[in-house]
């Protein structure tokens, strides 16, 4: 499965790309998030629980943050495995400054998925994973909405 | 041949059970103490096994045991070949890697089994998949089948030194040489698509080791139970007799019910004894959909070289024929191919050559068409393409090269999946050929039909394309028919039953024979305890075979009942008068002795019996022909097409079949209709899809669609065309039916699209055409 699109946050780049970085607000923002952990500076661990179609499950998992370079760009490395299968994913995101105090964030990637997720559930992944992307940006941006008006 | 039932369209005789729900089918049977398996399956492909840890699952309440290869220790071991090597065909080359039941070691198709979870439930047993951790190394996975006959791929299995499960060439003629002679020569590369066997009821199986009499008792829906009774019985060092295979109802079997060796056939009857309790397994669709076998996935590289006038000078076809991960049921797929591909036409010239591959998926066994349909698909393919190239229609080309009923029998060279060469043995393929264009008004539709609709916006299409069945193989079957004291008769045979009308239709045969009404005769079928002779029910070979050998036993009884009766009534045997139930005296009705009581008579319990005289009404016969039979006949469809949707609407169909002589027309126009149904589907919705990574994204009846009944032809017509030639080559001049009409709807329906978008020129090279996929073919040709 392939990934791409992009968001606009009200934010300058370092805020956007500091939120990144910061467990609280990835594992608040992503929906089914039950716990997420975070191992080092580059390495988190982390309990999802996952539904598409009729395909419901916890997976558990690692995420890492690779290729830094702050705060233009990050690649980000999923591997996750549970009772419905596993998903195996890269992800590049970049950062770009647009100046007014916003800034464009881009997405491509690419997911490996097996198991039930795959054989069951592939029909409704795509949308799925819209609609969870169209959470994360939603919450992440009332994070920011906070974190950044209050200073 | 017509008698008081044989030829007659009874209704069928077990309809009544079954519809008013008092079949009992493998999941309603209950055995006290029985315990549930469930079998956790790999998400991966293919992957080395690191570590699979059960230690928490036995931890859960309810739990009494989980297995992993290791538990088996020697008792696991590769299974046997259920077909053996095509040693019979020189040069050919065949790498046996059959089954495991249980991974060990290396996975080497999604769905492959990893562990056996025994519980005191089915929900406990796959709740406690939960428990186990499974730590693998992922490979990548060989999907493609060109791709995996390359050196370069990475391999199924480790040690062979490429992903070839099979090389076959066989040659008629001489290809190159006919090349070199023809005005037109044309070459295509074109895919049969994977598909599901996907009958209504999945497989199940419940083993119980009856510890104190030594005996192990099975229910399965298997389509060759006396397969496991023997697999099993070598499997844990016990006599057959110590193995009683039961088939109960059986919901559909298509083909993949015939394979065995599998998880729940190896290792259940060894926990069951372990244990000492019943266990039961039922497969969930997934299950189905991911591990049992499927067939077509093929891909053909055709070469057909004509004459200017149209006449076929030779035919190449080098075609990958996907095995999946294993090679168990030998090549009885890719042979049929082979067979089929010149099954029709005069073809001087032939070359081919099965490329069978390795890949990481389900293994690949017989669906009802068992790649004819992919032999007959590619030759018909072949003829609509040199037919446009040449400026021919269709049908002048098939006229030109169709077999004529004088040309036969013909021995094709081919060698076929029984290991016999060849014969196209009975039929009028031109004449069934003709009857089809007739019956569908193939002219009329030319000239008025397809311009007037065009003249309306309509786009309408034709096909009409022709077809044999090789049915009927051998080896043999038989069965026994026993008249009891109370009049009625049985009949049991190894050969099960998975819908076909089985038990009609020998009645049928039997009745007429002994003179007693068709539902006298109980017809019983794959229980091993009360007949344990046959290879099973595959091959269109049930009526050809149990059919006639039913005939040669009821013969032989019909032969006790008049010695018998000769003796009893004290008059010479052509003095005797067989009536309905009854012998006497001919003239003389008030001398009527009723079978049931000769048949006691044939039974003393005192005095003495002559030298060589065997007691009761009862007899036992074989019956395998010397080769094969081959059904043949045509197809036609018309239908409409929707430009924007490019949703197809079968308007009429017409087939033309001929095989032999029909035992009850009722019965073979439902074969023909479900066959039918199945060809469609197979052309129109369904298709098992694998992605780069060998995860299968159709386990579920919503990503893979069944053909509905609305989807049959709005018009379908049936015409039943019998040469002289069918009706002498068995006794009783039957042919097999079950697969016909799956066979030819998809050459037909695809060249009726194809002529439908004639304008537009589109060329169709697969099997499976969705909507989408035939939107698709038309951008294609508007961006050329």
């Amino acid at each position: 499965m392939k990934v791409e699109g992009e968001h606009l946050f009200k934010a300058p780049r370092e805020v956007v790309y500091e939120m990144f970085n910061d467990p609280d607000a990835l594992g608040a923002a992503v929906p089914g998030m039950q716990k997420m952990i975070k191992l080092d500076e580059s390495h988190y661990e982390a309990v999802l629980g996952i539904r598409v179609g009729p395909v419901s499950a916890n997976f558990s998992g690692n995420l890492s943050l690779t290729d830094e370079v702050p705060p233009e760009s990050v690649t980000l490395v999923i591997e996750g495995k549970g009772g419905a299968g596993f998903v195996k994913g890269v992800g590049y995101v970049k950062f770009e400054d647009l100046g007014d105090e916003t800034t464009l964030l881009k997405y491509t990637g690419e997911a490996n998925i097996g198991g039930t997720l795959a054989s069951v559930g592939q029909r409704m992944i795509d949308s799925v994973a819209k609609s969870m992307f169209k959470t994360v940006f939603e919450k992440l941006d009332k994070i920011l909405e906070e974190r950044w008006q209050k200073n | 041949m017509t008698g008081k039932y044989f030829g007659n369209p009874i209704k069928r005789l077990e309809d009544k059970q079954l519809l008013t729900g008092n079949a009992k089918y493998i999941d309603d049977i209950e055995v006290p103490g029985q315990l549930h398996a469930a079998f956790l399956r790999s998400d991966f492909a293919h992957a080395r096994i690191l570590k699979i840890d059960v230690s928490e699952a036995l931890k859960r309440p309810g739990v009494v045991a989980v297995y992993t290869a290791e538990d088996f220790g020697d008792f696991w071991k590769p299974g046997p070949l259920q077909v053996p090597p095509p040693t019979a065909i020189p040069g050919s080359k065949f790498n046996a890697r059959t089954l495991v039941p249980i991974a060990k070691d290396k996975i080497r198709y999604s769905g492959e089994v990893l562990a056996v979870v025994i519980a005191e439930s089915r929900y406990i047993a796959e709740d406690a998949f939960d428990d186990i951790i499974v730590d693998v190394e992922s490979l990548p996975a060989v999907v493609d089948l060109e791709k995996a006959w390359e050196d370069s791929s990475v391999l199924v299995h480790d040690d062979l030194p490429s992903n070839m499960a099979a090389l076959v060439t066989q040659e008629v003629g001489n290809y190159e040489e006919a090349k070199k002679k023809a005005d037109v020569v044309v070459a295509r590369r074109m895919l049969i698509e994977h598909v599901a066997g996907a009958a209504m009821e999945n497989r199940g199986f419940l083993a119980s080791w009856d510890d104190q009499n030594q005996v192990m008792t099975i229910w399965a829906n298997t389509q060759s139970p006396l397969t496991v009774r023997g697999s099993v019985s070598r499997a844990l060092g016990l006599a057959e007799s110590q193995v009683h295979v039961i088939t109960p109802a059986i919901g559909g079997g298509f083909g993949p019910k015939v394979m065995t060796s599998l998880t729940d056939d190896v290792l259940l009857p060894w926990i069951s004894k372990q244990l000492k309790r019943p266990i039961k397994w039922v497969e969930d669709r997934r299950e189905n959909f991911l591990a049992t076998t499927s067939e077509r996935d093929q891909v053909h590289h055709c070469e057909i070289a004509l004459k200017k006038d149209g006449t076929i000078l030779g035919f190449k076809d080098v075609f990958y024929h996907n095995t999946g991960a294993y090679d168990s049921y030998g090549m009885t797929v890719p042979l049929n191919t082979q067979t089929h591909i010149i099954s029709n036409y005069r073809v001087p010239n032939f070359y081919t050559q099965i490329r069978m591959v390795f890949t990481n998926q389900m293994v690949v066994t017989p669906v009802r068409g068992a790649g004819r349909s992919e032999g007959v698909f590619a030759m018909e393919r072949m003829l609509d393409f040199a037919a446009k190239e040449m400026g021919l229609s269709p049908i002048e080309i098939r006229r030109k090269n169709l077999l004529r009923a004088d040309e036969l029998p013909l021995a094709t060279g081919i060698t076929g999946q029984d290991f016999v060469k060849n014969t196209l043995d009975s039929g009028d393929y031109l004449g069934n050929f003709e009857k089809c264009l007739q019956a569908i008004e193939y002219d009329k539709f030319i000239k008025e039909t397809q311009p007037k609709a065009q003249k309306e916006g309509k786009r309408l299409g034709i096909g009409v394309v022709a077809f044999t069945e090789g049915t009927a193989v051998g080896p043999y079957e038989g069965c026994k028919v026993t008249v009891s004291t109370s009049g009625k008769v049985t009949m049991t045979t190894g050969y099960s039953s998975q819908g076909q009308a089985h038990y009609t239709v020998f009645a049928q045969i039997i009745a007429d024979q002994l003179n007693v009404k068709v539902e006298d005769v109980k017809v019983i079928t794959g229980d091993t305890n009360h007949f344990a002779w046959g290879a099973g029910t595959f091959a269109s070979r049930g009526a050809t075979l149990v059919g006639t050998a039913a005939l040669l036993a009821s013969q032989k009884v019909r032969a006790k009942i008049f010695s018998t009766a000769s003796k009893a009534l004290g008059v010479p045997e052509d003095q005797v008068e067989l009536g309905e139930g009854s012998v006497s005296i001919k003239g003389k009705p008030d001398s009527a002795i009723p079978l049931g009581t000769l048949a006691a008579m044939a039974n003393p319990m005192r005095g003495v019996i002559e030298p060589g005289v065997e007691p009761g009404l009862e007899a036992t016969a074989y019956y395998g022909p010397p080769h094969g039979s081959t059904g043949c006949g045509a197809m036609g469809v018309i239908l409409s097409i929707d430009e924007e949707t490019c949703k197809p609407v079968l308007e009429k169909m017409v087939i033309v079949d001929d095989c032999g002589t029909m035992i009850n027309p009722l019965i073979v126009d439902g074969q023909l209709q479900g066959g039918i149904s199945m060809g469609i589907g197979n052309t129109l919705y369904e298709r098992l899809v694998y992605d780069e990574n060998g995860q299968l994204l159709t386990a579920s009846f919503m990503d893979y669609l069944m053909p509905l009944a609305t989807d049959m032809p709005k018009k379908l017509e049936i015409i039943h065309n019998h040469a002289e030639s069918s009706l002498k080559l068995n006794p009783l001049g039957i042919k097999g039916v079950g697969e016909a009409g799956a066979i030819p709807p998809g050459p037909a329906i695809v060249q009726a699209i194809e002529d439908a978008f004639a304008d537009k020129g589109v060329e169709i090279l697969e099997t499976n055409l969705s909507p989408s996929s035939i939107y698709g073919y038309l951008k294609k040709v508007e961006h050329k």
